[in-house]
């Protein structure tokens, strides 16, 4: 019988032993993805161009993204809504020089299982006709946004550049 | 041991026969039907039964049902469905005397026919930039669902009155098929217990059964080494 109660006690333990925490979402997992811009040279249009203190800020955010000194850039896009507007500011550091553009993407969005630690994320498809509307500043300053080409309009991953911006 | 068996020996002079019962032993298992009274996500049952084929052989199974409400933090789903497993345990207890009790190996094939519903999920970003998203309510229904998986056995059962046994067991268990509904998991399998990311997953068990003694059999007395 101690044989047994030994053994009782081990399956027990074996059982309360496996009732772990929940895993946590890996950070390498692919959930939902930003929206890569690359930079590109307008004179030159196969050269990438650095930005330089170039501020992305999604219109009804406060806070803004800064980028400088890069040619690639990840925006998020919002999952909440089909269309997100950005305002990007050139030069955003000097009032003398800055440039503002407004750039909305338009899109629709897929929900996708990931995993029980990382629930769902969404992908992104850019509207196939209107992929995205560039406007300028009510004081026109004049576009330093030149073209804007979509590389791709499914945005499922973060290995590729989605649209590619001349200037 | 050896002093009792001895001693025994020189009383009586020889081992009376042993007698083996054979018969049908059927159950519940306690810890699912407690855990439907103090867990309100979870409802369930199930039946246990064996049949002694052999010295150590048993014939074994379960069937039950179960209705199960996860409320993960990033998903929440309900599984329902009903399950039935088969196959034999193998009792390596070498029992003494008059004692019938069993520390065995199984193996079952288990099979389940399930539903889900995904009740709501929350969206993953690893941008923070914008606040997150709320948690998306969904109620999408996924039915229709079926898994078999085979499961390795390790368990005891105890007499602890006259043909009331109770039984303990952990089961390894491995996927085998598993039909998953469109854009989503099967997270949950009723009988399976909970997945992971891999096929393996974890059950066990804590049975109440009452043997049914059918017919018995008597082993002649082992000869004894000790007499000339």
């Amino acid at each position: 019988m101690k044989k047994i109660q030994l053994l009782f006690i081990c399956l027990i333990s074996i059982t309360f032993s496996s009732c772990e925490k929940d895993d946590i979402c890996d950070a390498t997992t692919a959930t939902t993805p930003k929206l890569i811009i690359e930079f590109y040279d307008i004179l030159n249009p196969t050269v990438k161009k650095n930005v330089t203190n170039l501020a992305v800020k999604e219109i009804n955010t406060t806070s803004s993204l800064a980028f400088t000194g890069t040619s690639k850039i990840k925006i998020p896009l919002r999952t909440s809504q089909d269309l997100t507007k950005y305002s990007f500011i050139l030069n955003s550091t000097d009032v003398t020089i800055d440039n503002e553009d407004f750039l909305q993407f338009n899109y629709s969005r897929q929900t996708i299982f990931v995993s029980r630690a990382c629930g769902f994320k969404t992908n992104f498809t850019l509207d196939s006709a209107t992929p995205y509307i560039k406007t300028e500043t009510s004081i026109p300053d004049g576009y330093w946004i030149q073209n804007v080409v979509i590389n791709t309009s499914n945005i499922s991953t973060e290995n590729e550049t989605h649209v590619k911006i001349y200037f | 041991m050896s002093f009792l068996m001895i001693a025994q020996t020189k009383k009586k002079d020889s081992i009376p026969p042993k007698i083996e019962r054979y018969g049908i032993r059927f159950g519940a298992d306690i810890s699912k039907i407690v855990q439907s009274f103090y867990d309100k996500n979870y409802k369930g049952i199930e039946f246990v039964g064996d049949y002694r084929v052999t010295k150590n052989y048993y014939l074994a199974g379960e069937l039950g049902n179960e209705n199960v409400n996860v409320e993960d933090d990033r998903v929440s789903f309900t599984t329902k469905g009903t399950f039935l497993k088969v196959g034999f345990d193998y009792n390596s207890y070498e029992n003494w005397l008059d004692m019938r009790n069993m520390i065995y190996l199984g193996m079952r094939y288990g099979a389940s026919t399930f539903s889900q519903s995904l009740n709501s999920y929350k969206l993953y970003n690893t941008s923070t930039y914008f606040s997150e998203a709320p948690r998306v309510i969904s109620g999408e229904k996924y039915d229709g669902l079926t898994s078999q998986w085979i499961e390795v056995v390790l368990g005891l059962k105890a007499e602890v009155l006259k043909n009331i046994y109770v039984g303990f067991s952990v089961r390894m268990n491995r996927l085998l098929t598993n039909t998953k509904p469109d854009n989503f998991d099967n997270l949950y399998i009723p009988g399976f217990n909970r997945t992971y990311n891999g096929d393996f997953g974890i059950g066990f068990n804590y049975s109440v059964s009452y043997f049914l003694p059918l017919y018995k059999t008597k082993s002649a007395p082992k000869p004894d080494p000790n007499k000339k």
